[in-house]
């Protein structure tokens, strides 16, 4: 088999697994723990398209998150719009927080860009709690609308999402974009050198990166019903890039696999679910020290030279 | 009036404080520090602990707080930075996973809930229509006397001549036989015991939480960016600038916006002079 062909063998497997896999549990609160780990996997995915493969680490994709799901929540909440609304609005409001922080600090050498998502993803945390009165404070808005009644239907719906945008990502990041974009980060200046706009590739992928994060974030607050400044928290940045880690830089589909297996796997041994953070810290670092390839796509590259 | 220009010159020394050590580091090293808010933390809650726990008098609380955070520091450079030296976002990333670690660790420990320290000095002075405790004035001052300590260690001893050198051209020092694995580790502990320092002297008057160090770290980040990355004295002019603009805008608006000074204080640098107004090397 060629080695097309096992990876859309692949793709349909796994789209398979994931579909198959609430039946299994067929209870309301396995499908809700799959439901946020298919927005993580979104969440994930977006970032590899940006950081991975362009090297500029991104230490704010909550930002974006955050800006997604407090739009779904002011639209709905707010304006009494329909959820559907939402998945339109929610991306374009992310795009607009990545030109005010990518314009500036993309076009610099340095840790600008990381330090300024660090700082605004903080600050926007800080503000939805200092302006109470318009987001909830530390309670945050709720009594969304769910966009579907059934959880599994909307289980189906964010794995659609999830299934197109990843492969959407994909597709991009193994165009002559996404040769690009991998050019940037071996070498910055010889891609100026040879006329290729560097900024407006670094801003451009973004954007797509921020759009998809907000999507998620939407998703994700029609799922929980309620956005809180918690969308906004440093740590939830940080654990999605263990995920990434885990799954393996600049792959996309790595990241995704990272994050359902980081999510199933704390919420199975509940015991551990109260160290969330311990246990997500520990892997950060043993991947760090022992495996800085990551675990699933550098596994996946291996069954594929076997079977291909 | 009098009441801005004093709070902001305490929270302008606080600043700076922070922002010196995160320069530090960054200038001689190159390790972008994401744990530098933890120590900040770990300072308030070393002075914490040593008080009401340990029951020592409150100097000697604070001199052994900024010395434990110190020494962690060091341990922090030499197990856990050192290895992955080669790639910054390794760096960046351990860092990090080690405030996230003392943020779960003093969780743990000591609960969500604030933990009170008792004042220094319990006086409050009276000039000009307004009080102001004593315990403010004592970080003022702590603050002063720190870096012009830091100042004078820099220019007039052996050890910081060798860590000028470094942050100039590590390689070039190295070949002059300055030990640059030692430097950095003392560096670290230098920015940690600093950084240790202000948390000690805000204990008193600030809320001393888990999560204390984040804030801190982004304002840090933001006096850092406007005075230059790596310029000792560019931190102290940001930190005057934050500082002060913070406090007014406190004062004369709101509290609530002061919080976006730091945020839009790093866009506006980065637009008009990235290299910050200290920095010597162009950023672009």
């Amino acid at each position: 088999m060629g080695i097309l062909k096992v990876d859309r063998l692949a793709v349909l497997l796994a789209s398979a697994a994931l579909a198959t896999a609430p039946l299994l549990f067929d209870n309301t609160y396995a499908i809700g723990v799959l439901t946020v780990a298919l927005c993580f996997g979104m969440w994930s995915a977006s970032w590899d398209f940006m950081s991975g493969l362009t090297g500029r680490e991104n230490f704010g994709h909550s930002l974006f998150i955050g800006a997604g799901a407090y739009t779904a929540g002011f639209l709905n909440v707010q304006f009494g719009l329909s959820p559907w609304w939402s998945l339109a609005a929610a991306p374009v409001c992310a795009v607009l927080f990545s030109l005010v922080i990518g314009i500036p600090t993309l076009r610099l050498k340095g840790p600008y860009f990381a330090l300024a998502m660090l700082s605004g993803a903080a600050v926007m945390q800080n503000l939805t709690i200092i302006f109470s009165k318009y987001t909830g404070g530390q309670d945050g808005l709720n009594g969304l609308d769910p966009m579907l009644d059934s959880p599994l239907a909307y289980y189906y719906l964010v794995l659609i999402f999830l299934i197109v945008s990843t492969i959407i990502l994909k597709v991009v990041a193994n165009s002559t974009w996404g040769t690009i974009l991998r050019a940037i980060r071996g070498d910055e200046a010889s891609c100026q050198a040879c006329g290729i706009n560097v900024n407006f590739y670094k801003i451009a992928s973004l954007m797509i990166s921020a759009a998809f994060a907000g999507l998620g974030g939407a998703l994700y607050a029609h799922y929980q019903l309620q956005v809180g400044p918690d969308l906004f928290a440093i740590v939830l940045s940080i654990n999605i890039i263990i995920m990434v880690y885990v799954g393996g830089l600049g792959s996309i589909y790595g990241p995704v696999g990272g994050a359902i297996l980081l999510n199933v796997l704390t919420e199975s041994l509940r015991a551990f679910s109260e160290y969330r953070l311990w246990v997500y810290t520990l892997v950060l670092i043993f991947i760090l020290f022992f495996m800085p390839q990551g675990l699933i796509a550098p596994l996946w590259r291996r069954i594929r030279s076997f079977v291909a | 009036m009098v009441q801005i220009l004093v709070y902001g010159a305490v929270i302008s020394a606080i600043y700076a404080m922070l922002a010196v050590g995160f320069t530090l580091i960054f200038g001689v090293a190159r390790i972008l520090n994401l744990a530098h808010g933890s120590f900040y933390a770990l300072g308030a809650y070393g002075v914490y602990t040593f008080t009401a726990v340990a029951h020592l008098p409150l100097w000697l609380a604070s001199v052994l707080a900024v010395l434990f955070v110190a020494v962690f520091g060091m341990a922090m450079e030499r197990v856990l930075v050192r290895p992955l030296r080669r790639s910054m976002l390794a760096v960046l990333l351990i860092t990090l996973a080690v405030a996230l670690m003392v943020e779960q660790v003093l969780l743990l420990v000591f609960g969500s809930e604030a933990r009170n320290v008792p004042s220094m000095v319990n006086a409050t002075y009276h000039f000009a229509g307004v009080d102001i405790s004593a315990q403010r004035l004592l970080a003022l001052l702590g603050g002063i006397l720190i870096l012009t300590g830091l100042w004078l260690f820099m220019q007039r001893t052996r050890l910081g001549s060798a860590i000028l050198a470094i942050s100039q051209d590590a390689e070039a020092a190295q070949y002059m036989g300055i030990p640059s694995d030692r430097i950095y580790s003392i560096v670290m502990g230098l920015s940690a015991g600093i950084a240790a320092a202000a948390g000690v002297l805000v204990a008193p008057f600030q809320t001393v939480i888990p999560g204390m160090g984040l804030l801190p770290l982004v304002k840090a980040f933001a006096i850092v960016v406007v005075g230059g990355l790596g310029s000792i004295p560019g931190s102290i002019v940001g930190a005057l600038l934050l500082g002060y603009t913070e406090t007014i805008i406190a004062f004369k608006i709101s509290i609530e916006w002061s919080q976006i000074v730091s945020v839009a204080a790093v866009l506006i640098t980065l637009i008009l002079r990235p290299a910050g107004f200290f920095g010597k090397r162009a950023a672009f």
